[in-house]
């Protein structure tokens, strides 16, 4: 009857997995796809030169990482996420009807958002309004202007007769990206209201502007291409009629495959984003949950790594990669606001 | 080809003996198809060939990894203050690199030059002096990796002739490459990192032994769980389950299970085990579990097969001199029909091996450096490895994934050898 | 203090048990009269005294620990203060995770309430009191029934169609696996596609033309309107997979031909298994040779010849899944076609025809209903194949029967909308249960057609 022993043992094994409420010895991080490279370059390094194990980091974009991050306290829960806009005032809110009320901000640096193009192609120049025109849902009719119509244009040199008779095929990301969020503020609302239609509705009705300004259009015309930007760069290269939409730092890695095109006639270029002359730049965030800071191993350390000089400074290995470093005042104290584990405040 | 008419040339032909005019058609058509179907078989076989020649000839240039010879100064004054985990490494070779080319020196040259070496030059002095702090103020000359630019441009991958605004690497570099090149300080040797590390963000830091391990955790969950319950399962379907409709509702499952897409198995795993029963997400353990109810039904298949070859005369023999059933089957039937389940196990989990679907359903795609030590641990395998470093940008990515594949196929080709070996082994004729 | 080790404990009693029974019926066997004259062998009896030592014992445990977590929390939450009780049952479940967190994650309580404190410090007495009265039981269940069976031991106990019944009990739960596991997926995947159900109509679903499962994700973001009509991405899994199959079944089908009709015993010995090594090779190889050698060549030809084709045209991925599954239909026709009686093949011989003929008119026509079945069975792969498709094919939902354009599939909206984000209440993530529901139950048709099918043509020559 050994393989009835056997067979017991087996069985038994089944028993052994059983839920366990087990400490977590690595970190959990969660987030956006645009600070990924950073972020994982960070652990990394943080890996390699500790005695603590190197975090975990799935890439999820910021929407998706504030969701599982603010799911609540405890080590179910990543304890950062990256992300690359500001927290809103809605995900607060959920975190804090979840249980995690004490959130650490930390601002990493600046990401410029590139449109860009394979480099087998002509450079784009390109207006923020040509965008907004371009991508937009609905745009004024140029007829009358007072009214929104269903984006006609399939062209860009319908949008601008300077612009190439190319079909308009814009790949960029799906709403759960941070970079999609900050390309709507930064492009198609600022685009938008340089059009007296716009600026008319916003002042009558505050939520149709909105709605205006901020849905892109669902005809094809843009191609929602998943988080991954890395995806986008590939595609553009087989794609030499399409342009992609992503953070300037994968624009700088891939700087052999595609090109920026210029934007109000400033190229993306580490300068031009640094100076703020570039006009579509944002900063860069993860957040910590401070309840999580004692509890799981090397968090301190992690952060401490990432606050540090070598890491987000002017010469840093971060500054390699792509990341636009703060201005030294502010580096300064957002590094010791790291260092404290300074709370955010409640919007 | 000729249109098919010999149907009816065979109605209405009085006699198919007499040769006839059709006579010489009819063969040259059956010629014709004869060789329409080696073709058939040719463009498959052609087809692996290219795969692997693809594929071999992509990867086989991640076994060598091109390294630099520097001479590093261990100052003491490097270490005075800190404690050995903080020291400026980084610092040191950057030193090491101006001292080699001391005419570098705006803050852009530098940086290219810097940007020759690879990051994980760093980690190794760190690990030799926490090896042996004795070497503090000493000169060392040690091979360092290139950074994976330079690998690609001393493995041709980077044209040296396009324009310099399309290359990677600047005018300067190749100059200081050459430089290098000259004095035998740049050498392609054995790429000892790639088997050795677990994933990373820079190409030629990134190993393959995270992912062996991960799937060895994995496949080690799978096969324990899988085997016994498989061969349980066949035991009772073939030899004591009644023949009802019970019976034939588990024999329809699990025909129908072998067929389920194997993502539809990730959903499962993504429902059950992590949402319900909390399991940790990217670990081995629940990778492990949805492989192995994914490979149950080959397993339950082949046992099946396997039992039912043995002649009923054996368990007739031992049933009549007083034997009972269980006691027959454990003695008899079992072992001789054991080295044909191994064969079907082993195939199971060279299914297992290659799969890669369930596990994306299953947080298994994420960015882990460190070798997993426990089922426990996050981990990645060796196929969902492939797929992270196929989608990672850097050029140097692709040749990492070329090799991981033959890796792979390498671990295939040997399971399925084994089982081909035990098949021929102990199979035994009645 | 027992509790974490008491499954090897119960074990290794089990083991002593094991030995004491077989050492009880050899003294029993020797009182009696000898070997002869015991009903069972004495390591029948041991491993009965062993099971009745280790069975109710594991039984009780694993009652335990499903209900561990229910019975603690009940209790604390009945010590905490009236205060907390009265709050809704989520405000309630984030307390006693509070508390669940300092207990046992090391956290310290964030809203400084010392009842909170309090609970946890009990909770933490109540699962160790607990713990330790449940290992005292279950050590209990060990030990009682395992005296009495040994004491059982005599030369008529039944010993072994008792142990055999048992081992038997075990091969009937270990066959019913494979039914838990449909039953879980078929769970798994309805629960939540009744819930997307509930936000989403099932007609809108089902024959929606438009699919972009863009919403916006919180209160404050506008973002596209979400429309979840399955209909384009099920097009361009059949458009995907029609390909395929227009690449395997003519590949496959000759192959399987020319091997069982034409080819010498020596070709066809190294020939098979070589045509298998295709279906060994792992998905995300062929993915990674689809998306990095096949789809640039396909656009590229497509260029000289002046047509458009987009980079990750459904051709590509078609073809490539296509060579993947020709083993399948290769070798499960050669299956088919062997199964034809020899005898057929010698009277249509013996009459004159040509192989060929033979074949057309006779071997074809037989083995039809097998081929076909066959064929369906490729087909279920082919939809619910994933890799190739997820790293060759394309993301955008276009209701398009062109080979040249980019489609998407079902597995490939699945990963994209599980991966990434894995919460459980959007629609968007729901979604993709929705669709594994749906693929689940088309390969489900598929498989169970093919298989009665070939199952009434082998019975129809046996």
């Amino acid at each position: 009857m050994k393989a009835s022993h056997l067979l017991v043992a087996g069985s038994l094994s089944l028993f052994m997995v059983s839920p366990a409420f087990a400490a977590r010895d690595y970190i959990s991080i969660v987030g956006s796809s645009t600070v990924y490279p950073f972020a994982t370059v960070v652990a990394e390094k943080y890996g390699k030169t500790s005695s603590t194990k190197t975090p975990k980091i799935e890439s999820t974009g910021s929407g998706g990482g504030f969701k599982l991050f603010c799911g609540g306290v405890g080590v179910d829960h990543p304890d950062i996420t990256n992300s690359s806009r500001a927290i809103k005032d809605s995900e607060i809110k959920t975190c804090a009807d979840n249980g995690v009320k004490e959130i650490v901000e930390v601002k990493i640096g600046y990401d410029g958002i590139a449109v860009a193009n394979a480099k087998t192609a002509p450079q784009f120049k390109l207006s923020r309004k040509d965008l907004f025109l371009a991508l937009a849902k609905e745009v004024p009719d140029p007829k009358d202007p007072a009214k929104l119509i269903a984006n006609p244009y399939k062209t860009w040199k319908d949008v601008n007769p300077e612009l190439p008779a190319n079909t308009i095929e814009v790949l960029g990301p799906p709403p759960t990206s941070g970079t999609r969020d900050a390309f709507v503020e930064l492009v198609m609302e600022t685009g938008a209201d340089t059009l007296e239609a716009m600026k008319a509705l916003k002042k009558a009705d505050k939520k149709a502007h909105t709605k205006a300004t901020q849905t892109v259009r669902e005809d094809g015309a843009y191609i929602e291409a998943g988080e991954n930007d890395n995806l986008i760069v590939q595609k553009l290269q087989s794609n030499p009629n399409a342009l992609g939409i992503f953070g300037f730092s994968f624009l700088d890695q891939n700087g052999d495959k595609v090109q920026g095109s210029s934007i109000e006639g400033k190229l993306p270029t580490y300068d031009a984003i640094a100076d703020g002359s570039y006009p579509v730049s944002r900063p860069l965030f993860f957040y910590v949950k401070k309840a999580h800071v004692e509890v799981i191993p090397g968090m301190k350390g992690y952060l401490a790594e990432f606050a540090s000089e070598k890491a987000w400074g002017k010469e840093g290995y971060l500054a390699d990669k792509g990341l636009i470093a703060m201005p030294d005042a502010e580096r300064k104290e957002m590094a010791e606001s790291v260092a404290d584990l300074k709370v955010m405040e409640g919007k | 080809m000729n249109s098919p008419e010999p149907v009816n040339t065979m109605t209405t032909r009085p006699s198919l003996l007499e040769p006839g005019k059709n006579l010489k058609k009819r063969y040259r058509t059956d010629l014709w198809f004869q060789r329409i179907g080696i073709t058939a078989i040719f463009l498959s076989l052609a087809f692996i060939a290219l795969l692997f020649f693809q594929i071999i000839s992509e990867g086989y240039t991640a076994f060598i990894q091109t390294n630099i010879l520097l001479e590093v100064e261990f100052s003491e004054q490097a270490f005075a203050k800190e404690n050995l985990a903080t020291a400026d490494y980084p610092g040191l070779i950057k030193k090491s690199l101006t001292d080699t080319f001391p005419e570098v020196k705006s803050r852009n040259g530098k940086k290219l030059l810097f940007s020759l070496v690879s990051s994980g030059a760093a980690y190794k002095l760190q690990e030799m002096v926490e090896a042996n702090p004795k070497i503090i103020g000493t000169r060392q000359k040690m091979w360092v990796a290139a950074a994976s630019d330079v690998d690609m441009l001393m493995k041709n991958k980077i044209d040296r002739k396009a324009p310099e605004e399309n290359r990677r690497l600047m005018d300067n570099q190749l100059a200081w490459l050459d430089i290098l090149k000259s004095q035998g300080r740049l050498e392609k040797q054995f790429n000892q990192t790639f088997f050795t590390t677990g994933d990373s963000r820079e190409p030629e830091l990134a190993g393959i032994l995270g992912g062996v391990k991960g799937t060895a955790l994995t496949l080690f969950i799978t096969l324990t769980l899988a085997f016994p319950i498989g061969v349980a399962a066949a035991i009772y379907l073939e030899e004591f389950a009644p023949q009802n409709h019970w019976t034939d509702l588990i024999e329809v499952n699990i025909n129908n299970l072998a067929a389920v897409p194997s993502i539809i198995f990730g959903l499962l795993g993504l429902a059950i085990f992590i949402n319900f029963f909390g399991l940790p997400r990217s670990t081995p353990i629940v990778g492990g579990l949805v492989l192995a109810l994914m490979a149950l039904p080959t397993i339950i298949i082949a046992g099946r097969a396997s039992l039912k070859s043995v002649p009923p005369s054996i368990r007739e023999a031992a049933l009549g001199i007083g034997a009972s059933k269980m006691q027959t089957i454990t003695h008899h039937v079992l072992p001789l029909a054991m080295p044909g389940m191994l064969t079907g196990a082993i195939i199971g989990m060279a299914h297992a091996l290659g799969e890669t679907a369930p596990l994306l359903m299953i947080g298994m795609v994420a960015f882990i450096v460190d070798i997993p030590g426990a089922i426990t641990d996050p981990a990645a395998v060796l196929p969902v490895q492939i797929y992270l470093w196929a989608d990672s940008p850097e050029r140097g990515f692709t040749e990492k994934t070329s090799a991981a594949i033959i890796i792979l196929l390498a671990f295939l080709m040997t399971m399925n050898s084994l089982a081909i070996y035990l098949r021929k082994k102990f199979e035994i004729k009645w | 203090m027992i509790y974490p080790s008491i499954i090897p404990c119960i074990l290794v009693l089990a083991a002593g048990v094991y030995l004491l029974g077989l050492r009880r019926a050899e003294k029993v066997a020797a009182l009696s009269g000898g070997l002869r004259e015991m009903h069972s062998l004495p390591t029948h009896y041991g491993v009965f005294a062993a099971l009745c030592c280790a069975l109710p014992a594991l039984f009780l445990l694993a009652i335990w620990m499903v209900s561990e977590e229910k019975i603690v929390t009940h209790m604390i939450s009945g010590n905490l203060p009236a205060e907390y009780l009265k709050l809704p049952a989520n405000k309630l479940s984030l307390v006693i995770n509070e508390v669940k967190n300092i207990a046992f994650g090391g956290f310290t309580a964030t809203s400084g309430n010392p009842a909170i404190e309090q609970a946890a410090a009990a909770y933490v007495a109540h699962l160790h009191a607990t713990r330790n009265i449940v290992s005292i039981v279950v050590l209990f269940c060990c030990i009682v029934p395992a005296w009495f069976s040994l004491r059982s031991i005599t030369k008529d106990l039944r010993a072994r169609n008792l142990v055999e019944g048992a081992a038997r009990i075990l091969l009937i739960g270990c066959a019913g696996v494979a039914i838990l596991t449909t039953i879980g997926i078929v769970f798994s995947v309805l629960f939540e596609s009744l819930r997307f159900f509930q936000s989403v109509p099932l007609a809108d679903f089902l024959f929606g033309l438009k699919w972009s499962p863009q919403i916006a994700m919180r209160a404050d973001q506008a973002g596209s309107s979400g429309a979840f009509g399955a209909v384009p991405v099920f097009i361009g899994t059949f458009l995907i997979a029609a390909i395929a199959m227009m690449v395997a079944i003519p590949i496959g089908l000759l192959s399987a031909i020319y091997l069982s009709e034409y080819a010498g015993a020596s070709f066809r010995n190294w020939a098979k298994p070589t045509l298998e090594i295709l279906a060994g090779i792992p998905t995300v190889v062929y993915g990674f040779f689809a998306a990095l050698t096949v789809a640039p060549l396909i656009r590229d030809i497509g260029t000289v010849l002046g047509l458009t084709v987009s980079s990750e045209s459904a051709l590509a991925a078609g073809l490539i899944m296509g060579i993947m599954i020709i083993p399948f239909v290769s070798s499960l026709s050669d299956d088919v076609i062997h199964a034809v009686p020899q005898s057929m093949r010698d009277g249509s011989l013996a009459l004159g025809a040509t192989r060929f003929e033979t074949i057309s008119n006779v071997i074809i026509p037989a083995a039809l209903p097998g081929i076909v079945g066959s064929i369906l069975l490729a087909v279920s792969r082919a939809v619910g194949e994933t890799m190739i498709v997820v790293m060759a094919a394309g993301l955008s939902a276009n209701l398009s029967f062109n080979p040249l354009t980019a489609v998407t599939t079902v597995t490939v909206q699945i990963v994209t909308l599980l991966v990434g984000d894995q919460e459980f209440d959007s629609p968007k993530t729901l979604a993709a249960f929705a669709l594994g529901l749906l693929l689940f139950v088309f390969t489900l048709v598929l498989n169970f057609i093919a298989l009665r099918v070939v199952r009434r043509y082998r019975e129809h020559y046996e």
